[in-house]
């Protein structure tokens, strides 16, 4: 139901952009699919994101990702009275050309784990599941700045995927783990939405755009070639004092 | 006669003067280096860690000439007075060697000065701070100097990393090695703390949300303190030497002209 809905909705906007409708309303027709920390840009964002630059500036790390939860993306396909969970799934974008499926035959969501796929190199992974986020309420992003409210609003806006090493060291963890990531590697996200009764995938987002990881450089290569400092901030004073005259 | 007296008094007086004014130069000189050799501001273990501290050796010296230039002021005035040409000659004599020593801390201050840069500091943070136990007991004594003073400069000066907290994302180090980037993207002390010592929000602060870490570089905090003991030492040692130029020639041409 939700992917011959979403079929329908592609289709009307291909017809839109030939035009056939005034632009205002085309615009209006795209907010559907718009985050709510997004408003007033005409964003199509179906697929996961990174958490907001101006919020979290350290993202990503050299192992870690912090996506934002899929707020409002899948509320055309939720019913109500019905329980659904969100799992999101991993994978290095070299295994794309191998495999990313994240559903069996029977369209259940395929439970493969950190250590099963290789690190996500062989096909995508399941690093966690969550609630569907409340799309009536998201959270008030400016909370933050109170230091009471900041851890609060920080779980329910963002997933940090990297976040745990512990199960990696337990020889006995068979779940779903959701450990670092590699550094200087690209990996791809996907969040399927799946009913708790039937245990079926009702709907999923695109992959998301390629995100890499920070690389760390070695410290040995840093210069500390004093003649290199010395003429930059001689340049520099003659550059301030030259302007300053002018 | 009347007139080459007055002229030998007003001679007299001039050297006299540049003698007062060399030893409280000289009191001056061993207060300021008595100042920078406390170290007030902790950034010694830095110094010795690069291995090349030489501007605290410059500030040493310039405690004993200052010293010098106290005691053979006096004997410049006693010799003066009395024109005595025996007492004359021994304090040009130890006046050139002071100034010689003088000459060589000022140098030594000036040109090792220009050695802080941020890349050293940051080098010599990436590979010390927190290093697990090193090889042997010289290497161990400098890390942790290192360690110490670092945790203490973020504390002060609520700063993180050299050039900021990106130091600790941009490179390897010895703290990667310990803790993992998922639990700690910089050291603890980057975050924002409360009265225990605790950060306020550690979520926050691993994400890099404003208000939870310290954002600004600790370089400012270190070479502020380290410029202003080589300048210090550097500029009022040459200025002083240039007034005891001036008095010594005065002094030699003095001692020529006395009678035997």
């Amino acid at each position: 139901m939700g992917d011959l809905q979403q079929e329908l909705k592609d289709l009307l906007a291909f017809v839109f952009f030939l035009g056939l409708v005034p632009a205002g309303l085309r615009h209006v027709w795209l907010l559907c699919c718009v985050s709510p920390f997004l408003l007033g840009t005409a964003v199509c964002s179906q697929k996961p994101q990174l958490g907001d630059a101006q919020l979290a500036t350290n993202n990503p790390t050299l192992t870690t990702v912090s996506l934002e939860k899929p707020f409002c993306m899948f509320d055309s396909s939720l019913y109500p009275n019905r329980s659904y969970t969100i799992y999101l799934y991993v994978m290095k974008e070299s295994a794309s050309a191998m495999s990313s499926l994240v559903t069996d035959d029977s369209n259940k969501p395929l439970g493969s784990t950190f250590q099963q796929t290789s690190r996500g190199q062989l096909r995508p992974y399941n690093a966690a599941f969550f609630d569907v986020p409340d799309c009536a309420v998201p959270p008030r992003l400016a909370d933050v700045r109170s230091f009471v409210h900041a851890s609060y609003v920080l779980k329910q806006y963002l997933f940090r995927v990297g976040d745990d090493g512990t199960c990696l060291y337990d020889p006995n963890f068979l779940g779903v783990c959701n450990p670092p990531l590699a550094p200087d590697t690209t990996y791809r996200f996907k969040y399927v939405l799946v009913d708790n009764s039937e245990g079926m995938v009702k709907d999923q987002t695109l992959w998301s755009d390629p995100i890499k990881t920070r690389r760390a450089k070695l410290p040995m290569k840093i210069d500390t070639c004093v003649l290199v400092f010395l003429l930059l901030t001689g340049f520099l004073a003659s550059v301030q004092s030259f302007s300053d005259t002018k | 006669m009347a007139k080459t007296e007055n002229g030998v008094r007003i001679f007299q007086g001039l050297l006299i003067l540049g003698n007062v004014v060399i030893g409280m130069c000289g009191i001056a000189l061993t207060a300021e280096c008595i100042y920078f050799v406390s170290d007030p501001h902790g950034l010694y273990p830095l110094l010795e860690a690069t291995e090349n501290d030489d501007i605290y050796a410059a500030a040493w010296i310039g405690i004993f000439v200052g010293f010098a230039l106290l005691a053979l002021s006096i004997l410049g005035i006693v010799g003066v007075i009395k024109s005595n040409r025996t007492l004359l000659l021994v304090y040009i004599i130890l006046m050139l060697i002071t100034f010689a020593f003088e000459m060589a801390s000022c140098i030594t201050a000036a040109t090792h000065r220009d050695f802080l840069t941020p890349n050293l500091f940051l080098k010599q943070m990436l590979e010390k701070y927190q290093k697990p136990e090193a090889g042997n007991n010289n290497d161990k004594w400098m890390s942790e100097g290192v360690t110490k003073t670092w945790d203490k400069l973020m504390l002060q000066n609520q700063c993180c990393g050299v050039n900021g907290p990106s130091d600790w994302q941009e490179y390897t180090s010895a703290f990667r090695t310990t803790y993992s980037d998922a639990d700690f993207p910089w050291p603890h002390n980057c975050c924002v703390l409360d009265s225990q010592g605790h950060p306020i929000n550690l979520d926050g602060c691993k994400l890099g949300v404003h208000g939870f870490f310290k954002s600004n570089g600790c370089y400012a905090a270190i070479s502020g303190p380290m410029n202003r003991q080589a300048w210090g030492v550097a500029w009022f040692g040459f200025a002083i030497l240039c007034w005891t130029f001036f008095v010594l020639l005065g002094t030699m041409f003095y001692w020529s002209r006395i009678e035997y």
